[in-house]
């Protein structure tokens, strides 16, 4: 299970938001590059279609595989009232050969693409993740090499945390909590509900890159 | 992960075994459990074990896994593996029991896979191993709902 908050920030701004990260992180950033690739089920597999993403981190001196499964939402009045997305997830680490083992399973390649930037890994009430990166898209299939901004000039900024069904409550708060911290910056809110760049943003980006670092 | 018709095998968390549940495109037919006991036999290590279905107490067969230490070349160790199965043949067929051990050896290149050996060829060997355990009708079933 994983709680999730996502929104998006100009480029410019990136290096603002590092400084605001790192601040409030109070650890280094790692840098992120990773392929990823979206597999659907071909149509009578299975009683339900169902989706797999396999995701390789070309930042490692070699590259390393996951498989990643994404359940539904967490539905419900209370599911609702918060701000945080509430979701299954699962992850195996997984060798080279994954693409090609889900291809003999009957899963086809949807989309790919490629995600770079970097990420910050910290404890702070839960094990939060903060990435901002770049969402680019490949022009050929699988060349990594040759990928282009899906949206120039915008990145994305996610904030995860493992959970469970005995604590997501308090994680969801930790999440919450930490998010008000970067609300002069960004806004974030549950996937799929949009809500644009914030019109603070600017100025507080300017504020931070003229002080130098972030506040705690 | 095996998928002994393409040749393909994939190494992965045992939290692949829940992924593989929560994905819901294969039903999980039939599944067995290798329950036995571990030996040193000098510089050989042997693994025997009953091969049960799970929810019975039906004895499906017996498995046992025959390791050469001091090599790690397939094709090297696989004269003296030979030696020790002749014998171990021998001495069964003296005590005259019931059935008969079947040596597996599947062609592990055709797996990709070298001759250095690792996890993933005895998960191959498994996976052969399995297809002779699994009922001729539930093997002939599509694994696909």
């Amino acid at each position: 299970m994983e709680c999730v908050v996502q929104g998006i920030i100009e480029t410019q701004h990136v290096e603002a938001l590092e400084i605001l990260l790192q601040g409030l992180c109070g650890v280094h950033k790692q840098s992120l590059r990773i392929h990823e690739l979206c597999l659907k089920s071909v149509p009578n597999l299975g009683l339900v279609a169902s989706e797999i993403r396999l995701l390789c981190d070309l930042e490692q001196p070699e590259p390393t595989w996951t498989v990643r499964h994404v359940g539904g939402p967490m539905r419900g009045a209370g599911a609702e009232q918060i701000s945080v997305l509430v979701r299954p997830m699962l992850e195996s680490k997984v060798n080279k050969n994954a693409l090609r083992l889900f291809n003999g399973l009957g899963y086809k390649l949807d989309h790919e693409q490629l995600r770079v930037g970097f990420a910050f890994h910290f404890q702070r009430g839960a094990q939060i993740t903060v990435t901002v990166s770049s969402i680019n898209k490949m022009l050929k299939l699988h060349a990594t090499d040759e990928a282009v901004p899906v949206t120039p000039g915008i990145q994305l900024v996610e904030v995860t945390a493992p959970a469970s069904s005995e604590n997501y409550t308090e994680v969801v708060a930790s999440v919450s909590s930490f998010c008000e911290y970067l609300a002069p910056l960004l806004h974030l809110s549950k996937p799929g509900v949009s809500t644009g760049v914030v019109p603070t943003a600017a100025a507080a980006a300017a504020s931070l890159m003229s002080d130098g670092g972030g506040t705690k | 992960m095996v998928i002994r018709g393409q040749r393909l095998i994939m190494e992965a968390e045992s939290s692949m075994q829940t992924i593989m549940e929560k994905m819901q495109s294969h039903q999980l037919r039939v599944g067995f459990k290798f329950e036995g006991f571990q030996y040193q036999l000098g510089e050989f290590r042997l693994r025997v074990g009953k091969v049960v279905p799970f929810g019975s107490e039906s004895l499906r067969g017996i498995v046992m896994e025959m390791e050469y230490l001091p090599i790690s070349s397939v094709e090297i160790s696989q004269l003296i593996m030979s030696e020790l199965f002749d014998i171990w043949k021998a001495a069964l067929e003296k005590r005259s029991l019931p059935g008969h051990f079947v040596r597996v050896e599947p062609k592990f290149s055709e797996y990709g896979l070298s001759d250095q050996y690792t996890s993933q060829h005895t998960a191959v060997q498994y996976a052969d191993s399995l297809a002779h355990m699994v009922p001729v009708d539930s093997s002939s079933k599509t694994m696909r709902n």
